[in-house]
Protein backbone atom coordinates (compact mmCIF):
# COMPACT_ATOMS: atom_id res chain seq x y z
CA UNK A 1 0.00 0.00 0.00
CA UNK A 2 2.65 2.61 1.34
CA UNK A 3 4.98 1.70 -2.24
CA UNK A 4 1.92 2.66 -4.15
CA UNK A 5 1.61 5.72 -2.46
CA UNK A 6 5.06 6.76 -2.72
CA UNK A 7 4.84 6.15 -6.41
CA UNK A 8 1.27 8.16 -6.77
CA UNK A 9 3.23 10.65 -4.94
CA UNK A 10 6.24 10.61 -7.36
CA UNK A 11 4.28 10.79 -10.10
CA UNK A 12 2.61 13.56 -9.60
CA UNK A 13 5.55 15.46 -8.33
CA UNK A 14 7.31 14.74 -11.58
CA UNK A 15 4.06 15.91 -13.18
CA UNK A 16 4.22 19.05 -10.91
CA UNK A 17 7.47 19.74 -11.89
CA UNK A 18 6.99 19.62 -15.71
CA UNK A 19 4.02 21.39 -15.41
CA UNK A 20 5.79 24.31 -13.28
CA UNK A 21 8.91 24.01 -15.99
CA UNK A 22 6.59 23.96 -18.97
CA UNK A 23 4.65 27.03 -17.14
CA UNK A 24 8.72 29.06 -16.64
CA UNK A 25 9.50 27.98 -20.16
CA UNK A 26 6.44 29.92 -21.42
CA UNK A 27 6.87 32.84 -19.10
CA UNK A 28 10.41 33.49 -20.23
CA UNK A 29 9.50 32.64 -24.58
CA UNK A 30 10.54 35.73 -25.06
CA UNK A 31 13.88 35.21 -23.66
CA UNK A 32 14.13 32.00 -24.92
CA UNK A 33 13.65 33.45 -28.53
CA UNK A 34 16.51 35.79 -28.29
CA UNK A 35 18.48 33.27 -26.66
CA UNK A 36 17.39 30.59 -30.02
CA UNK A 37 17.65 33.45 -32.60
CA UNK A 38 21.94 34.28 -30.82
CA UNK A 39 22.23 30.84 -30.74
CA UNK A 40 21.56 30.23 -34.64
CA UNK A 41 23.55 33.63 -35.51
CA UNK A 42 26.49 32.23 -33.39
CA UNK A 43 26.40 28.99 -34.86
CA UNK A 44 26.13 30.22 -38.77
CA UNK A 45 29.39 32.56 -37.46
CA UNK A 46 30.99 29.92 -35.87
CA UNK A 47 33.12 28.59 -39.35
CA UNK A 48 34.51 31.98 -40.00
CA UNK A 49 35.59 32.67 -36.45
CA UNK A 50 37.33 29.02 -36.76
CA UNK A 51 38.96 30.17 -40.16
CA UNK A 52 40.39 33.19 -38.58
CA UNK A 53 41.48 30.74 -35.71
CA UNK A 54 43.45 28.84 -38.42
CA UNK A 55 44.83 32.32 -39.47
CA UNK A 56 46.59 32.68 -36.58
CA UNK A 57 44.17 35.04 -34.37
CA UNK A 58 43.55 34.09 -30.82
CA UNK A 59 39.78 32.82 -30.41
CA UNK A 60 38.74 36.60 -28.61
CA UNK A 61 40.47 38.28 -31.27
CA UNK A 62 38.67 36.57 -33.92
CA UNK A 63 35.42 37.21 -32.49
CA UNK A 64 35.80 40.67 -32.35
CA UNK A 65 37.19 41.18 -35.77
CA UNK A 66 33.87 39.20 -37.04
CA UNK A 67 31.96 41.58 -34.89
CA UNK A 68 33.57 44.28 -36.24
CA UNK A 69 33.07 43.26 -39.83
CA UNK A 70 29.09 42.36 -39.33
CA UNK A 71 28.60 45.22 -37.76
CA UNK A 72 29.72 47.60 -40.87
CA UNK A 73 27.69 45.62 -42.90
CA UNK A 74 24.83 45.94 -41.03
CA UNK A 75 25.28 49.37 -40.49
CA UNK A 76 25.97 50.39 -44.31
CA UNK A 77 22.40 47.78 -45.41
CA UNK A 78 20.51 49.58 -42.70
CA UNK A 79 21.63 53.30 -43.47
CA UNK A 80 20.96 52.38 -47.55
CA UNK A 81 17.76 50.13 -46.87
CA UNK A 82 15.68 51.51 -43.84
CA UNK A 83 14.88 55.11 -45.16
CA UNK A 84 13.38 53.17 -48.03
CA UNK A 85 12.23 50.53 -45.99
CA UNK A 86 10.02 52.56 -43.96
CA UNK A 87 8.75 54.77 -47.01
CA UNK A 88 7.81 51.57 -48.08
CA UNK A 89 5.67 50.11 -45.26
CA UNK A 90 3.88 53.86 -45.13
CA UNK A 91 3.62 54.24 -48.84
CA UNK A 92 1.67 50.54 -48.43
CA UNK A 93 -0.49 51.35 -46.03
CA UNK A 94 -1.52 54.55 -47.51
CA UNK A 95 -1.30 53.16 -51.25
CA UNK A 96 -4.46 51.46 -50.93
CA UNK A 97 -6.30 55.12 -50.56
CA UNK A 98 -5.09 55.95 -53.67
CA UNK A 99 -7.05 56.46 -56.45
CA UNK A 100 -6.02 54.18 -59.50
CA UNK A 101 -6.12 51.71 -56.75
CA UNK A 102 -9.89 51.70 -56.17
CA UNK A 103 -10.62 51.96 -59.82
CA UNK A 104 -8.92 48.44 -60.64
CA UNK A 105 -10.33 47.18 -57.47
CA UNK A 106 -13.76 47.73 -58.72
CA UNK A 107 -12.88 46.29 -61.76
CA UNK A 108 -11.99 43.21 -60.07
CA UNK A 109 -15.05 43.11 -57.85
CA UNK A 110 -17.57 43.48 -61.27
CA UNK A 111 -15.65 41.02 -63.19
CA UNK A 112 -15.83 38.67 -60.38
CA UNK A 113 -19.41 39.48 -59.97
CA UNK A 114 -19.99 39.12 -63.17
CA UNK A 115 -18.38 35.49 -63.29
CA UNK A 116 -19.86 34.14 -60.72
CA UNK A 117 -23.63 34.99 -60.27
CA UNK A 118 -24.08 33.73 -56.80
CA UNK A 119 -22.45 36.77 -55.79
CA UNK A 120 -24.32 39.29 -57.77
CA UNK A 121 -26.12 40.57 -54.61
CA UNK A 122 -23.26 40.03 -52.46
CA UNK A 123 -21.27 43.37 -51.29
CA UNK A 124 -17.88 42.00 -52.11
CA UNK A 125 -15.89 45.39 -50.77
CA UNK A 126 -12.99 43.91 -52.17
CA UNK A 127 -11.14 47.48 -51.60
CA UNK A 128 -11.83 47.26 -47.89
CA UNK A 129 -10.81 43.73 -47.31
CA UNK A 130 -7.72 44.53 -48.56
CA UNK A 131 -6.87 47.67 -47.06
CA UNK A 132 -7.37 45.70 -43.29
CA UNK A 133 -5.03 43.14 -44.34
CA UNK A 134 -2.35 45.14 -45.66
CA UNK A 135 -2.80 47.26 -42.57
CA UNK A 136 -2.81 44.64 -40.52
CA UNK A 137 0.27 42.90 -41.59
CA UNK A 138 1.87 46.79 -41.35
CA UNK A 139 0.60 46.33 -37.69
CA UNK A 140 1.19 42.96 -36.96
CA UNK A 141 4.87 43.05 -38.69
CA UNK A 142 6.03 46.14 -36.38
CA UNK A 143 3.87 45.00 -33.14
CA UNK A 144 5.19 41.82 -33.18
CA UNK A 145 8.94 43.18 -33.56
CA UNK A 146 8.67 45.79 -31.14
CA UNK A 147 6.16 44.54 -28.18
CA UNK A 148 6.77 40.55 -27.91
CA UNK A 149 10.42 41.48 -27.45
CA UNK A 150 11.40 45.09 -26.64
CA UNK A 151 12.93 46.18 -29.50
CA UNK A 152 16.46 48.09 -27.63
CA UNK A 153 16.35 45.11 -25.14
CA UNK A 154 17.08 42.70 -28.47
CA UNK A 155 19.37 45.11 -30.06
CA UNK A 156 21.48 45.03 -26.83
CA UNK A 157 20.96 41.51 -25.61
CA UNK A 158 21.58 39.45 -28.94
CA UNK A 159 24.43 40.58 -29.96
CA UNK A 160 25.81 41.01 -26.53
CA UNK A 161 24.96 36.90 -26.29
CA UNK A 162 26.17 35.89 -29.77
CA UNK A 163 29.60 37.52 -28.50
CA UNK A 164 29.81 35.25 -25.67
CA UNK A 165 28.31 31.74 -27.65
CA UNK A 166 31.02 32.69 -30.33
CA UNK A 167 34.15 33.02 -27.99
CA UNK A 168 33.08 30.80 -25.66
CA UNK A 169 30.86 28.38 -27.11
CA UNK A 170 33.41 25.27 -27.41
CA UNK A 171 34.43 25.61 -23.75
CA UNK A 172 30.32 25.66 -23.06
CA UNK A 173 29.48 22.82 -24.90
CA UNK A 174 32.92 21.31 -22.99
CA UNK A 175 31.69 21.97 -19.73
CA UNK A 176 28.18 20.22 -20.96
CA UNK A 177 29.35 17.02 -22.03
CA UNK A 178 31.09 16.73 -18.84
CA UNK A 179 28.21 16.18 -16.87
CA UNK A 180 27.33 13.35 -19.22
CA UNK A 181 27.38 10.14 -17.23
CA UNK A 182 30.50 7.99 -18.34
CA UNK A 183 28.11 5.09 -19.54
CA UNK A 184 26.51 8.05 -22.23
CA UNK A 185 29.75 9.83 -22.77
CA UNK A 186 30.88 8.93 -25.77
CA UNK A 187 27.52 8.29 -27.50
CA UNK A 188 27.02 11.77 -26.52
CA UNK A 189 29.98 13.55 -28.31
CA UNK A 190 29.38 11.17 -31.05
CA UNK A 191 25.68 12.79 -31.62
CA UNK A 192 27.09 16.23 -31.32
CA UNK A 193 29.12 16.08 -33.79
CA UNK A 194 27.06 14.13 -35.93
CA UNK A 195 24.33 16.86 -35.24
CA UNK A 196 26.92 19.62 -35.87
CA UNK A 197 27.92 18.04 -39.53
CA UNK A 198 24.45 17.95 -40.31
CA UNK A 199 23.16 20.94 -38.85
CA UNK A 200 25.85 23.44 -39.55
CA UNK A 201 25.81 23.11 -43.22
CA UNK A 202 22.28 23.15 -43.05
CA UNK A 203 21.16 26.30 -41.29
CA UNK A 204 24.52 28.03 -43.46
CA UNK A 205 23.17 27.13 -46.36
CA UNK A 206 19.63 28.38 -45.90
CA UNK A 207 21.13 31.32 -44.77
CA UNK A 208 23.38 32.02 -47.50
CA UNK A 209 20.85 31.18 -49.69
CA UNK A 210 18.14 33.09 -48.35
CA UNK A 211 20.34 35.97 -48.37
CA UNK A 212 21.24 35.65 -51.96
CA UNK A 213 17.79 34.99 -53.41
CA UNK A 214 16.79 38.07 -51.25
CA UNK A 215 19.54 39.94 -52.51
CA UNK A 216 19.01 38.94 -55.70
CA UNK A 217 15.39 39.52 -55.78
CA UNK A 218 15.90 43.64 -54.47
CA UNK A 219 18.23 44.15 -57.52
CA UNK A 220 16.06 42.83 -59.76
CA UNK A 221 13.09 44.99 -58.67
CA UNK A 222 14.70 47.78 -58.28
CA UNK A 223 16.21 47.52 -61.63
CA UNK A 224 12.31 46.95 -62.95
CA UNK A 225 11.43 50.07 -61.02
CA UNK A 226 8.78 47.91 -59.29
CA UNK A 227 7.49 49.67 -55.53
CA UNK A 228 8.08 48.61 -52.11
CA UNK A 229 11.07 46.31 -53.76
CA UNK A 230 12.86 46.01 -50.14
CA UNK A 231 10.02 44.50 -48.49
CA UNK A 232 8.70 41.98 -51.80
CA UNK A 233 13.18 41.17 -51.93
CA UNK A 234 12.98 40.24 -48.15
CA UNK A 235 10.07 38.42 -48.02
CA UNK A 236 11.43 36.04 -51.06
CA UNK A 237 14.63 35.71 -49.54
CA UNK A 238 12.51 34.55 -46.49
CA UNK A 239 9.93 32.45 -48.31
CA UNK A 240 12.59 30.72 -50.42
CA UNK A 241 13.31 28.84 -47.41
CA UNK A 242 9.56 26.70 -47.75
CA UNK A 243 10.03 24.49 -51.26
CA UNK A 244 7.81 24.35 -53.86
CA UNK A 245 5.57 27.12 -52.34
CA UNK A 246 8.09 29.90 -51.33
CA UNK A 247 9.57 30.79 -54.86
CA UNK A 248 6.57 31.10 -56.23
CA UNK A 249 4.98 33.12 -53.67
CA UNK A 250 7.95 36.35 -53.80
CA UNK A 251 7.12 36.16 -57.68
CA UNK A 252 2.93 36.20 -56.96
CA UNK A 253 3.88 39.25 -54.40
CA UNK A 254 5.97 41.16 -56.71
CA UNK A 255 3.62 40.78 -59.59
CA UNK A 256 0.34 41.13 -58.05
CA UNK A 257 2.00 44.85 -56.70
CA UNK A 258 2.51 45.51 -60.45
CA UNK A 259 -0.61 44.67 -61.32
CA UNK A 260 -1.90 47.03 -58.26
CA UNK A 261 -0.01 49.75 -59.37
CA UNK A 262 -1.24 49.63 -62.64
CA UNK A 263 1.60 48.11 -64.47
CA UNK A 264 1.71 47.16 -68.09
CA UNK A 265 1.39 43.22 -69.26
CA UNK A 266 4.81 43.68 -70.36
CA UNK A 267 5.87 44.87 -66.71
CA UNK A 268 4.25 41.67 -65.34
CA UNK A 269 6.34 40.16 -68.02
CA UNK A 270 9.36 40.90 -66.89
CA UNK A 271 9.12 40.54 -63.50
CA UNK A 272 8.02 37.22 -64.17
CA UNK A 273 11.34 36.79 -66.07
CA UNK A 274 12.97 37.68 -63.27
CA UNK A 275 12.34 35.62 -60.68
CA UNK A 276 12.11 32.85 -63.06
CA UNK A 277 16.20 33.62 -63.59
CA UNK A 278 16.43 33.86 -59.78
CA UNK A 279 14.79 30.73 -59.46
CA UNK A 280 16.96 29.46 -62.34
CA UNK A 281 20.11 30.80 -60.65
CA UNK A 282 18.81 29.43 -57.17
CA UNK A 283 19.10 25.84 -58.47
CA UNK A 284 21.72 25.88 -61.13
CA UNK A 285 24.41 27.82 -59.32
CA UNK A 286 23.47 28.51 -55.35
CA UNK A 287 21.47 25.66 -53.87
CA UNK A 288 24.21 22.79 -55.14
CA UNK A 289 26.66 24.70 -53.73
CA UNK A 290 25.57 25.77 -50.45
CA UNK A 291 22.58 23.68 -49.31
CA UNK A 292 23.00 20.04 -47.33
CA UNK A 293 20.43 17.50 -48.59
CA UNK A 294 20.93 15.81 -45.88
CA UNK A 295 17.72 17.99 -44.17
CA UNK A 296 14.68 17.21 -46.69
CA UNK A 297 12.10 18.63 -44.75
CA UNK A 298 8.57 17.46 -46.62
CA UNK A 299 6.79 20.87 -47.67
CA UNK A 300 3.85 19.63 -45.65
CA UNK A 301 5.88 19.50 -42.21
CA UNK A 302 7.01 22.97 -42.84
CA UNK A 303 4.10 24.78 -43.54
CA UNK A 304 2.86 23.15 -40.31
CA UNK A 305 5.83 24.33 -38.53
CA UNK A 306 5.22 28.16 -39.82
CA UNK A 307 2.18 27.90 -38.79
CA UNK A 308 2.88 26.67 -34.79
CA UNK A 309 5.74 29.24 -34.99
CA UNK A 310 3.74 31.64 -35.89
CA UNK A 311 0.93 30.99 -32.69
CA UNK A 312 3.82 30.50 -30.96
CA UNK A 313 6.47 33.66 -31.38
CA UNK A 314 3.97 35.58 -34.54
CA UNK A 315 6.44 36.70 -36.89
CA UNK A 316 9.65 35.74 -35.40
CA UNK A 317 8.59 32.57 -34.60
CA UNK A 318 7.57 31.86 -38.42
CA UNK A 319 11.26 33.03 -39.72
CA UNK A 320 12.73 30.67 -37.09
CA UNK A 321 10.76 27.64 -37.95
CA UNK A 322 11.94 26.43 -40.56
CA UNK A 323 15.70 25.49 -38.84
CA UNK A 324 13.72 25.03 -35.84
CA UNK A 325 12.54 22.33 -37.65
CA UNK A 326 15.51 20.79 -38.66
CA UNK A 327 17.34 21.18 -35.62
CA UNK A 328 14.62 18.92 -34.43
CA UNK A 329 14.60 16.34 -37.03
CA UNK A 330 18.54 16.08 -37.30
CA UNK A 331 18.27 15.24 -33.36
CA UNK A 332 15.31 12.98 -33.18
CA UNK A 333 16.87 10.72 -35.68
CA UNK A 334 20.41 11.00 -35.06
CA UNK A 335 19.62 10.35 -31.28
CA UNK A 336 17.98 7.53 -32.45
CA UNK A 337 20.36 5.62 -35.02
CA UNK A 338 23.06 6.11 -32.15
CA UNK A 339 20.81 5.01 -29.11
CA UNK A 340 20.60 1.75 -31.35
CA UNK A 341 24.51 1.72 -32.62
CA UNK A 342 25.24 2.03 -28.52
CA UNK A 343 22.66 -1.17 -27.56
CA UNK A 344 20.69 1.76 -25.73
CA UNK A 345 17.46 0.59 -27.13
CA UNK B 1 49.52 -12.78 -29.78
CA UNK B 2 47.97 -10.92 -32.33
CA UNK B 3 46.13 -9.30 -29.47
CA UNK B 4 49.42 -7.80 -28.13
CA UNK B 5 50.43 -5.97 -30.81
CA UNK B 6 47.15 -4.40 -30.98
CA UNK B 7 47.13 -3.42 -27.24
CA UNK B 8 49.95 -3.04 -25.66
CA UNK B 9 51.65 -0.07 -24.84
CA UNK B 10 54.75 -0.70 -26.82
CA UNK B 11 55.89 2.62 -26.58
CA UNK B 12 55.81 3.14 -22.88
CA UNK B 13 58.65 4.66 -21.33
CA UNK B 14 58.88 2.40 -17.82
CA UNK B 15 59.32 5.05 -14.79
CA UNK B 16 56.11 6.20 -14.29
CA UNK B 17 54.99 8.01 -11.03
CA UNK B 18 52.44 10.90 -10.35
CA UNK B 19 52.72 13.18 -12.42
CA UNK B 20 51.13 16.70 -13.64
CA UNK B 21 49.13 16.62 -17.09
CA UNK B 22 52.08 18.13 -19.17
CA UNK B 23 54.44 15.45 -18.29
CA UNK B 24 51.60 12.69 -18.60
CA UNK B 25 50.58 14.40 -22.39
CA UNK B 26 54.28 14.58 -22.97
CA UNK B 27 54.82 10.83 -22.59
CA UNK B 28 52.21 10.21 -24.91
CA UNK B 29 53.96 9.41 -28.52
CA UNK B 30 50.91 11.12 -30.29
CA UNK B 31 51.61 14.45 -28.73
CA UNK B 32 55.53 14.16 -29.13
CA UNK B 33 56.09 16.47 -31.24
CA UNK B 34 53.62 19.35 -29.50
CA UNK B 35 55.15 22.58 -27.98
CA UNK B 36 54.39 23.75 -24.45
CA UNK B 37 52.04 26.09 -26.11
CA UNK B 38 50.29 23.72 -28.04
CA UNK B 39 50.22 21.48 -24.91
CA UNK B 40 48.25 24.16 -23.59
CA UNK B 41 45.34 24.24 -26.29
CA UNK B 42 45.62 20.41 -26.21
CA UNK B 43 44.80 20.40 -22.72
CA UNK B 44 41.63 22.49 -23.56
CA UNK B 45 40.60 20.00 -25.92
CA UNK B 46 40.88 16.58 -23.67
CA UNK B 47 38.05 15.46 -21.77
CA UNK B 48 38.55 14.41 -17.90
CA UNK B 49 36.77 11.81 -16.81
CA UNK B 50 36.40 9.73 -13.33
CA UNK B 51 35.97 6.08 -13.52
CA UNK B 52 35.12 3.96 -10.15
CA UNK B 53 36.69 1.01 -9.74
CA UNK B 54 35.02 -1.84 -12.11
CA UNK B 55 33.48 0.60 -13.93
CA UNK B 56 33.44 0.15 -17.95
CA UNK B 57 35.12 2.51 -19.84
CA UNK B 58 33.73 0.98 -23.64
CA UNK B 59 32.82 -1.94 -24.50
CA UNK B 60 34.37 -4.75 -27.19
CA UNK B 61 31.72 -3.87 -30.58
CA UNK B 62 30.34 -0.39 -29.58
CA UNK B 63 31.21 2.70 -31.83
CA UNK B 64 34.26 3.89 -30.50
CA UNK B 65 35.22 7.41 -31.48
CA UNK B 66 38.64 8.10 -29.89
CA UNK B 67 41.50 7.40 -27.53
CA UNK B 68 42.18 7.53 -23.96
CA UNK B 69 44.78 8.27 -21.88
CA UNK B 70 45.24 7.38 -18.03
CA UNK B 71 46.08 10.33 -16.00
CA UNK B 72 45.98 8.29 -12.66
CA UNK B 73 44.62 4.75 -11.87
CA UNK B 74 44.78 1.24 -13.91
CA UNK B 75 42.69 -0.20 -16.51
CA UNK B 76 42.03 -3.59 -17.77
CA UNK B 77 41.78 -4.14 -21.73
CA UNK B 78 39.81 -7.30 -22.14
CA UNK B 79 38.60 -9.49 -24.84
CA UNK B 80 35.01 -11.67 -25.03
CA UNK B 81 31.91 -12.41 -22.85
CA UNK B 82 34.49 -13.79 -20.39
CA UNK B 83 35.90 -10.72 -20.45
CA UNK B 84 39.61 -12.50 -20.92
CA UNK B 85 42.60 -10.32 -19.97
CA UNK B 86 44.78 -8.75 -22.69
CA UNK B 87 46.43 -6.71 -20.90
CA UNK B 88 46.33 -4.48 -17.86
CA UNK B 89 47.01 -0.37 -18.78
CA UNK B 90 48.28 2.28 -15.91
CA UNK B 91 49.63 5.88 -15.13
CA UNK B 92 50.74 7.41 -18.83
CA UNK B 93 49.15 4.51 -20.64
CA UNK B 94 46.84 5.15 -23.52
CA UNK B 95 44.28 3.07 -25.56
CA UNK B 96 41.44 3.21 -28.34
CA UNK B 97 43.98 5.54 -30.66
CA UNK B 98 42.85 3.52 -33.70
CA UNK B 99 39.60 4.71 -33.25
CA UNK B 100 41.03 8.61 -33.70
CA UNK B 101 41.36 7.27 -37.34
CA UNK B 102 39.20 4.69 -37.84
CA UNK B 103 35.39 5.13 -36.19
CA UNK B 104 34.68 1.38 -36.14
CA UNK B 105 33.59 -0.89 -33.16
CA UNK B 106 36.28 -1.63 -30.53
CA UNK B 107 37.96 -4.73 -30.97
CA UNK B 108 38.09 -5.17 -27.35
CA UNK B 109 36.62 -3.78 -23.87
CA UNK B 110 38.02 -1.43 -20.96
CA UNK B 111 37.68 -1.45 -17.36
CA UNK B 112 38.61 0.67 -14.88
CA UNK B 113 40.44 -1.50 -12.59
CA UNK B 114 40.75 0.86 -10.12
CA UNK B 115 39.49 4.36 -9.11
CA UNK B 116 40.78 5.84 -12.44
CA UNK B 117 41.19 9.48 -14.19
CA UNK B 118 41.27 9.10 -17.85
CA UNK B 119 42.03 11.82 -20.24
CA UNK B 120 39.41 11.41 -23.28
CA UNK B 121 40.96 12.96 -27.13
CA UNK B 122 38.45 12.41 -29.52
CA UNK B 123 38.11 12.05 -33.17
CA UNK B 124 35.68 14.93 -33.58
CA UNK B 125 37.77 16.98 -31.98
CA UNK B 126 40.76 16.29 -34.23
CA UNK B 127 38.89 16.85 -37.24
CA UNK B 128 38.04 20.76 -35.34
CA UNK B 129 41.94 20.49 -34.55
CA UNK B 130 43.12 20.06 -38.54
CA UNK B 131 40.11 22.68 -39.62
CA UNK B 132 41.66 25.21 -36.83
CA UNK B 133 45.49 24.68 -36.70
CA UNK B 134 46.41 22.66 -39.09
CA UNK B 135 50.09 22.80 -38.01
CA UNK B 136 49.57 20.97 -34.92
CA UNK B 137 46.58 18.74 -35.95
CA UNK B 138 49.52 17.59 -38.73
CA UNK B 139 51.82 16.81 -36.04
CA UNK B 140 49.23 14.61 -34.71
CA UNK B 141 47.73 13.13 -37.25
CA UNK B 142 51.94 11.83 -38.35
CA UNK B 143 52.42 11.18 -35.14
CA UNK B 144 49.48 8.63 -35.22
CA UNK B 145 50.03 7.43 -38.37
CA UNK B 146 53.41 6.24 -37.42
CA UNK B 147 51.90 4.53 -34.31
CA UNK B 148 49.24 2.58 -36.46
CA UNK B 149 52.16 1.41 -38.92
CA UNK B 150 54.38 0.07 -36.04
CA UNK B 151 51.43 -1.20 -34.69
CA UNK B 152 51.28 -2.85 -38.46
CA UNK B 153 55.14 -3.96 -38.87
CA UNK B 154 54.63 -5.66 -35.20
CA UNK B 155 51.46 -7.54 -36.19
CA UNK B 156 52.58 -8.25 -39.49
CA UNK B 157 55.82 -9.94 -37.87
CA UNK B 158 53.66 -11.83 -35.29
CA UNK B 159 51.55 -12.40 -37.95
CA UNK B 160 54.61 -14.22 -40.35
CA UNK B 161 56.06 -15.62 -36.98
CA UNK B 162 52.44 -17.72 -36.38
CA UNK B 163 52.00 -18.99 -39.69
CA UNK B 164 55.50 -20.26 -39.94
CA UNK B 165 54.56 -22.25 -36.53
CA UNK B 166 50.97 -23.42 -37.74
CA UNK B 167 53.07 -24.61 -40.93
CA UNK B 168 55.44 -26.57 -39.05
CA UNK B 169 52.76 -27.87 -36.33
CA UNK B 170 50.74 -28.67 -39.78
CA UNK B 171 53.76 -30.31 -41.51
CA UNK B 172 53.57 -32.35 -38.18
CA UNK B 173 50.55 -33.25 -38.08
CA UNK B 174 50.96 -34.95 -41.72
CA UNK B 175 53.83 -36.86 -40.92
CA UNK B 176 52.10 -37.97 -37.80
CA UNK B 177 49.01 -39.42 -39.37
CA UNK B 178 50.86 -41.01 -42.20
CA UNK B 179 53.00 -42.80 -39.43
CA UNK B 180 49.62 -43.88 -37.98
CA UNK B 181 48.25 -44.95 -41.48
CA UNK B 182 51.44 -46.85 -42.06
CA UNK B 183 51.31 -48.39 -38.42
CA UNK B 184 47.66 -49.82 -39.69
Amino acid sequence: MESSVTRFLKIVLVVAALAGALWILSAIRSTIILLVIAALLAYILDPFASYLEFRGLSRTTATIVIFLLVGIVIFTVFYFLIPALSREITGLQKGLDGQSTSRLLNDVETYIKKAIPLLQDQDINLQGELQNIIKNIGETLFSLLVNLVPLISSVVIIPFAVFFLLKDGRDMKKQLVSMVPNRYFEMTLTLLHKIDEQLGSYLRGQFIDSTIIGLLAVTALWILDVPYYVLIGIFAGLANMIPYVGPFSGAIVAILTVLLNHGSGQDVLYVGLAFLFIQLIDNVVVQPMVLARSVNLHPLTIIFAIIIGGQFFGIIGMLVAVPTTGILKVLARESYTNARRFNLI
Amino acid sequence: MSDEALWSNIFKNKDVKRENIFSVLKRVPVFQDLGYKEFKSIERILHRRLYKAGEVIFRENEPGVGMYIIEQGKVNITVGRDNKLLVLLSNGDFFGEMALILSGKRTASAIAQTETTLLGFFQPDLFNLLETNPKMGNKIMFRLSQMIAERLRLGTLENRQLKARLNTLQAELEKYKGENSNGK
